[in-house]
């Protein structure tokens, strides 16, 4: 009943539009897009990003969002031009602008019900707008069980964090082995999600990590490689997670071993 | 009303956390004085709003108040909300500890 997703039951509980589950070969870009409607805070669209590129999209959590949907006090209405209604909606975590256009006169007894201080639910596309963010709302309904209320904020709560849980394994890499040791990864170095998916690609990926740390002037002047040991140790990983990794990089040409099967060095093309 | 700056959620062991800032919290009205109301907040302590309530507030009335908290167990509303009688404290209690723990970021 109180489910803002109750046109599209599977966004709510699949993380808008894509499980973790599914195994992930399409392009990062289509498969962040979501088209369901996502509870947000209002804290959450002031901070979030602008995607690059041809869609003028805002990206909340690595998805890139229009509709959202919010719960919170409707202030300053303006009720000056005729065909458009404009408030603010104030939920606790900040304020945003709101606009409704209101063409038909269900649209206008819809707003007539809704006054100052008064809690509404509203579902809206998210916009920039001379550079602040707007909702223009296709939905406002006045709150009656409060409930609804601290429902909201915690249907906030679990797509964000069912939406970092699918982050976490969205920058799998095709080598099974280094899927697992990713997941360990994102924890023990990275163990704050917002940053890390707010930049989108803050995450590397063990092969990344090791071929980098082999690139470096450092460890390609040492003739006789790097030893395992070592490699361990500065990228803090322990040694069994990443034989099969240099296994697979050595196997692909990218690394080879020098003075005996525990030393490594980066290919130099 | 004046609501700009944003508000923490709080219960009553959380309210110390912010004195002097805004906090929202929901209490149930136990009784009412003049310019005061006193509340029991969601994890079962005594709150003290004062301000004056709307004009509906009987006991066992769940009110949300928005305001400035003055000490560890007393808020000075700027805005009332009522409620009603059948709201759930224990799920807002646990809200409170969400929106001031792991998810902070969320809200603050």
């Amino acid at each position: 009943m109180f489910s803002s997703s109750q046109f599209e039951p599977n966004s709510a509980f699949s993380g808008g539009g894509f499980m973790s589950s599914q195994p992930y070969d399409s392009s990062s870009s289509s498969s962040s897009t979501t088209k369901g409607l996502v509870p947000v805070t209002v804290k959450q669209i002031n901070e979030s990003s602008h995607s690059g590129g041809e869609k003028s999209g805002i990206v909340i959590n690595g998805i890139e969002l229009t509709n959202v949907s919010l719960v919170g006090l409707v202030c300053d209405k303006d009720i000056s031009k005729v065909t458009e209604v404009r408030f603010a909606l104030d939920d606790g975590t900040g304020r945003i602008d709101c606009k409704r256009w209101v063409n038909e006169s269900f649209d206008a007894r819809e707003m007539e019900s809704v006054q100052d201080g008064t809690y509404v639910r509203l579902n809206g596309h998210l916009k920039t707008f001379q550079g602040n963010k707007q909702l223009l709302v296709f939905s406002v309904r006045p709150i009656v069980d409060f409930n609804e209320v601290t429902f909201h904020y915690i249907e906030c709560i679990h797509f964000y964090s069912k939406n970092s849980d699918s982050q976490v394994l969205e920058n799998v890499g095709d080598v099974t082995q280094s899927h697992t040791v990713n997941t360990n990864q994102a924890t023990t170095l990275n163990p704050v999600m917002p940053s890390q998916n707010s930049d989108g690609n803050g995450r590397k990926n063990l092969d990344d990590m090791i071929l980098d740390y082999l690139k470096q002037p450092a460890c390609t002047a040492r003739q006789q490689g790097i030893h395992l040991d070592e490699i361990a140790q500065q990228l803090k990983v322990p040694k069994n997670k990443l034989e099969g990794v240099i296994q697979s990089l050595e196997g692909d040409g990218l690394i080879y071993s020098t003075i005996d099967e525990y030393h490594f060095k980066h290919v130099e093309l | 009303m004046d609501t700009s700056s944003p508000s923490a959620f709080v219960n009553g062991s959380l309210m110390r956390r912010y004195i002097g800032q805004k906090v929202r919290t929901v209490i149930q009205v136990v009784g009412s004085d003049v310019g005061s109301v006193v509340g029991k907040s969601t994890d079962d302590l005594q709150i003290i709003v004062k301000g004056s309530p709307p004009t509906t507030t009987t006991p066992s009335t769940y009110l949300e108040v928005i305001g400035i908290a003055e000490n560890e167990n007393s808020i000075r509303a700027e805005v009332w909300t009522n409620f009603g009688n059948s709201f759930d404290p224990v799920n807002y209690n646990e809200l409170c500890k969400l929106a001031n723990g792991e998810f902070k970021h969320l809200f603050i």
